[in-house]
């Protein structure tokens, strides 16, 4: 898996460089997740400031740095993580079923014998996609928690938009975005990976193109939280 | 000019291919037959270095090119056209696409003569009128033509047929069996036919090889094969000389 992330990532330098295919990926990747990712996003937003005031009014007894904490919350952890799991699934499963099928019904080997690196037309323009995608969709993703986290406080919470905005003001630091979509550029950088990985390496029949998503599933969404600590860890050393 | 040289290839502890040799000489039409599982298919893919083999030399046009690199690898697959055993056809494309890829890709065409030459394939391989189709809307056996026209477009010096007319109604094999003949005639190509059709064999064969157990058995023109007394041969044989 190692030795196909090196050639992916020099594959993006090398041409030729395929837009077709990295624009018709970004719009699966993009366009067609938005839906669901705003949705679930919103949620899980809403369902983290509702808890976490519960708590401090429980504990404290005031919950006047709850925007405060919910913001941090979701710009450092939820929106970016939220994301990429969806994402993980959604994407995931897709790249591994697609490439899968294509091994087992000898798809790939028909493009190498037309000279074609396989990694360069299916792989490399999914990994540029996939972190594109997963970038944008993040900074959506952000967006989408804050504004329902808002709309939240205000309708349950009593805090005005302009209460929320100064308690976020206090924690949140501009760092706290480009952080974000560095994350979400590595978590999009690691689905396509595991995805190929498990499609190139597919059992004959669709057992075997079953265990390739099911794996896949399982190890990007592992990869993820696992990349998303180191991440974190780091970036605790840079604030 | 093929040449293997005790060719081993392994998936694990199983052995497929046990010390092969063989050497198929330029402008030849060669059947391979040999019962499911021996290891026909996976002869072909080490030609071609989809798959390699873990020891032994294949040696094509002079060149041993078993330990060739990917890149290395492109100047062999430009001179081979493989006809896979599955239709493998690119899913995501129409006919007409599946066909001119590998055209645009291999040469300098003007889009007229991609036309031409796309049609002329679907003519050859007997169906036409589905260049705007999907291949999952068509039936196996025409899949299994498309892939036919798509390598054959190509006009490779050497042919690779992995089981080309299995699973396609009679008229249609007949078709191409004579399509297989016509182009060793016209390209001056070397073909291998991997096939289960002794009848077919018998008649455009220039020599047959028998396969069993990742070696050969047999080996010969098809009087000579006619002739043997070997248990293996005299089975693939029996069907056919009973008709
Ligand atoms: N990728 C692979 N991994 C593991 N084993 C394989 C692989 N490809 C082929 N084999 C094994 O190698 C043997 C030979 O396979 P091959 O496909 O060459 O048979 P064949 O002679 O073409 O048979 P058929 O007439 O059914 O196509 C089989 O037993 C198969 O299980
Ligand atoms: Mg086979």
């Amino acid at each position: 898996m190692i030795s196909l992330f090196t050639e992916t990532f020099l594959g993006v330098f090398r041409p030729p460089f395929r837009k077709k295919e990295f624009f018709q990926q970004l719009h699966f990747v993009a366009n067609t997740s938005l839906a669901i990712i705003v949705f679930c996003v919103s949620f899980a937003a809403i369902v983290t400031i509702l808890e976490s005031s519960f708590h401090m009014k429980l504990v404290i007894q005031n919950d006047s740095m709850v925007p405060g904490f919910a913001a941090v919350l979701i710009l450092r952890e939820l929106a970016a993580i939220v994301t990429a799991l969806l994402l993980a699934s959604r994407i995931g499963a897709g790249y591994a079923a697609e490439i899968g099928s294509m091994q087992i019904t000898e798809q790939i080997d028909a493009l190498k014998m037309l000279g074609i690196d396989p990694i360069n037309y299916l792989v490399v323009p999914r990994f540029l996609a996939s972190i594109a995608g997963t970038m944008m969709l993040t900074v959506i993703a952000n967006v989408f928690c804050l504004l329902s986290a808002i709309l939240v406080s205000q309708l349950y919470l009593g805090f005005t938009f302009g209460m929320f905005i100064s308690s976020m003001h206090r924690f949140v630091h501009f760092q706290d975005i480009i952080f974000s979509m560095i994350k979400g550029a590595c978590f999009g950088a690691v689905i396509p990976i595991v995805a190929s990985y498990f499609g190139f390496n597919c059992k004959q029949g669709a057992e075997g193109v079953g265990h390739a998503t099911t794996n896949t599933v399982v190890l990007a969404s592992i990869g993820i939280i696992v990349v998303d600590f180191i991440l974190s860890y780091t970036f605790s050393h840079i604030y | 000019m093929i040449e293997f040289k005790g060719l081993i290839k392994k998936f694990g502890n199983r052995t497929v291919l046990n010390g092969l040799d063989l050497i198929i000489r330029e402008g030849e039409i060669v059947f391979i037959l040999g019962t499911s599982g021996t290891g026909k298919s996976v002869l072909l893919k080490n030609i071609v270095g989809l798959m390699r083999p873990d020891e032994g030399e294949i040696w094509i046009d002079g060149e041993e090119v078993s330990r060739f690199s990917e890149d290395q690898y492109f100047s062999i697959r430009k001179k081979c056209g493989m006809v896979f055993q599955q239709p493998a056809l690119f899913d995501s494309l129409t006919v007409f696409e599946n066909i001119a890829f590998g055209l645009r890709r291999h040469f300098r065409l003007s889009e007229r003569e991609v036309t031409d030459r796309v049609q002329l394939a679907l003519k050859l391989v007997n169906i036409q009128g589905v260049e705007q189709k999907r291949p999952t809307q068509m039936s196996y056996g025409m899949q299994k033509r498309v892939s036919l026209a798509r390598t054959i477009a190509l006009q490779p010096k050497i042919l690779l047929f992995d089981e080309p007319t299995t699973g396609l109604d009679p008229i249609t094999t007949t078709v191409i069996n004579h399509l297989i003949q016509d182009l060793s005639k016209q390209l001056k190509s070397t073909s291998i036919v991997v096939s289960h059709d002794m009848n077919c064999a018998l008649s455009i064969a220039d020599r047959i090889v028998v396969l069993d157990k990742g070696q050969i058995e047999a080996i010969g023109t098809p009087d000579e094969l006619k002739k043997s007394q070997h248990p293996l041969v005299r089975d693939f044989l029996a069907e056919v000389l009973s008709l």
